[in-house]
This record gives structure tokens, C-alpha cells and sequence, in this order.
């Protein structure tokens, strides 16, 4: 629970703030790790953001001493990935006004 | 290989859509002894604890697939989208992308919900979560179908 929790809330400060852990030149189909990298194309993000999640739920998952960790209420569980979907909808209204 | 791979992300779609909505509709739905041999007495019958691993895997491999396909996505419909200015669509898919990832981050924590024993404290956010995984994955066949037939519906 923990790691999903924390996967989902980093994954939406990541699309936000623009963290990547790494970009996907689509062009020169490369990866590069550093966002100064020269780019032929616009690169895709998502596969970075995703990674980035992943990285920051299992150092949650792994930090967290477990007694805290069983005490996180069960509404948790639908409360927080219910608003982060929430935010998603309000940070791409952009695409439909 | 590009079309094979669409085809098979689409019919593991198809198979996701069928697994976690009829899990949705049987948890919240009190289960009754099908006293009729109707197909809502059937319906309600359904173990819903048993869809839980066909969900994670089936949503997985849909997102796997999603993520090969999507660089194609953005080098030949995108571009078209764009030239064809149709906000609406990208918009869409760019949503789709964000359900995607929270569908598939959350998925240790679906799983771990529906693992037996049933735990009765979690029995609301248990249901609330699976309602949400069911909206992602209804939502993103909605968008992705739309897509795919992008041309024929704006000429």
C-alpha cells in the first residue's frame, strides 16, 4: 500500500515539475539522462515519470518502518488515487477550453 | 508488427474491460443465493475475490504493450492530431496516459486488497478502489478506440 500510495503521488509531482528520470528521443530512438542532452525531436517524457514513480514508491516502501505502515487508514486507498485523478483532469483542461 | 501489436494490446483490452467490470458490479452488488436461473442472480453469484490476479495481469500487459506502441503514437498520430487541430483528442489520450500509470502503480495495492483471507476493514476502499481501476480502464478503450479511428470520424 505504501509503495502504490507514494508511486502515484510522485508520479503526478513528476508530470507537474517536469521530473523526468530520463527522456526517450524519438527520433534517434536513444535515452539520454541529463535534460541538456541535444535533441533531434520532442521526447517523450512518460517513460521517465513512470520510472521515477516506481523509484521513489519503493524507497518509501522500503524506509517506511512497518508499524507505521499498517497504521495508514484503508481510505487511503481510494482518497489519494481518487484525487490524484482529480488533478490529472484539472492540469489537462487546458486540451479542452 | 506494429498493427499485430495494437491488435493484441486492443483484445487484452477487451478481456481487462470484461474482468474488472464484472468485479466491480459483483462486489458492490450483495451477493444472493441465486434462488432464479437469471442472468443478474448469476451475475450476483460471482466470487468477485476471483478476477483480482486476471486484473493485474491483464492491466500489466495492456500498459506493457502501451508503452511499445507509444512512440509510434507520437510520431504518426500526434503529429496529425495537431495538423488536424483537434485539441480534444490529444487531450484525451493525454489523460489516458496519467489513468494508465496510476492504474498501474496502484496495482500492488489492488491486489494486496483482494488477497485472501478478504479483510472486513478494507471492505469499502476494496470496492472504491476497484471502481476507480474500472473507470481507467474504461475510459482509456473509450479514448484509444476513438483514436484508432480518428481519420474516419474527422475527415
Amino acid at each position: 500500500m505504501a509503495f502504490s500510495l507514494a508511486a502515484c503521488i510522485a508520479y503526478t509531482f513528476a508530470y507537474y515539475f517536469d521530473w523526468s528520470l530520463f527522456r526517450y528521443d524519438l527520433a534517434e530512438s536513444q535515452l539520454h539522462f541529463t535534460s541538456s542532452a541535444a535533441s533531434a525531436g520532442p521526447p517523450i517524457l512518460w517513460y521517465g515519470w513512470l520510472a521515477l514513480a516506481i523509484l521513489a514508491g519503493a524507497v518509501v516502501a522500503w524506509v517506511l518502518p512497518a508499524r507505521l505502515a499498517a497504521h495508514l487508514s484503508p481510505d487511503f486507498l481510494w482518497l489519494i488515487p481518487g484525487a490524484l485523478i482529480l488533478a490529472a483532469l484539472m492540469y489537462e483542461m487546458r486540451w479542452f477550453l | 508488427m506494429m498493427t499485430a501489436l495494437l491488435i493484441l494490446h486492443g483484445l487484452l483490452a477487451v478481456g481487462l474491460l470484461g474482468a474488472t467490470t464484472h468485479q466491480a458490479l459483483a462486489a458492490t452488488i450483495k451477493r444472493t443465493e441465486p434462488r432464479t436461473r437469471s442472468f443478474i442472480s448469476r451475475f450476483r453469484a460471482t466470487d468477485a475475490a476471483a478476477y483480482s490476479n486476471a486484473v493485474v495481469i491483464l492491466f500489466a500487459a495492456a500498459v506493457a504493450l502501451g508503452a511499445v506502441l507509444y512512440p509510434r503514437y507520437r510520431f504518426v498520430v500526434r503529429p496529425l492530431l495537431q495538423t488536424m487541430d483537434l485539441r480534444a483528442p490529444n487531450g484525451a489520450f493525454e489523460l489516458k496516459e496519467h489513468f494508465s500509470a496510476i492504474g498501474l502503480l496502484m496495482l500492488p495495492a489492488y491486489w494486496a486488497s483482494w488477497r485472501q483471507p478478504l479483510a472486513p476493514e478494507y471492505e469499502f476502499a476494496r470496492i472504491s478502489l476497484t471502481w476507480i481501476i474500472t473507470l481507467i480502464v474504461w475510459w482509456n478503450f473509450v479514448v484509444g478506440q476513438l483514436l484508432v479511428a480518428i481519420k474516419g470520424l474527422f475527415p
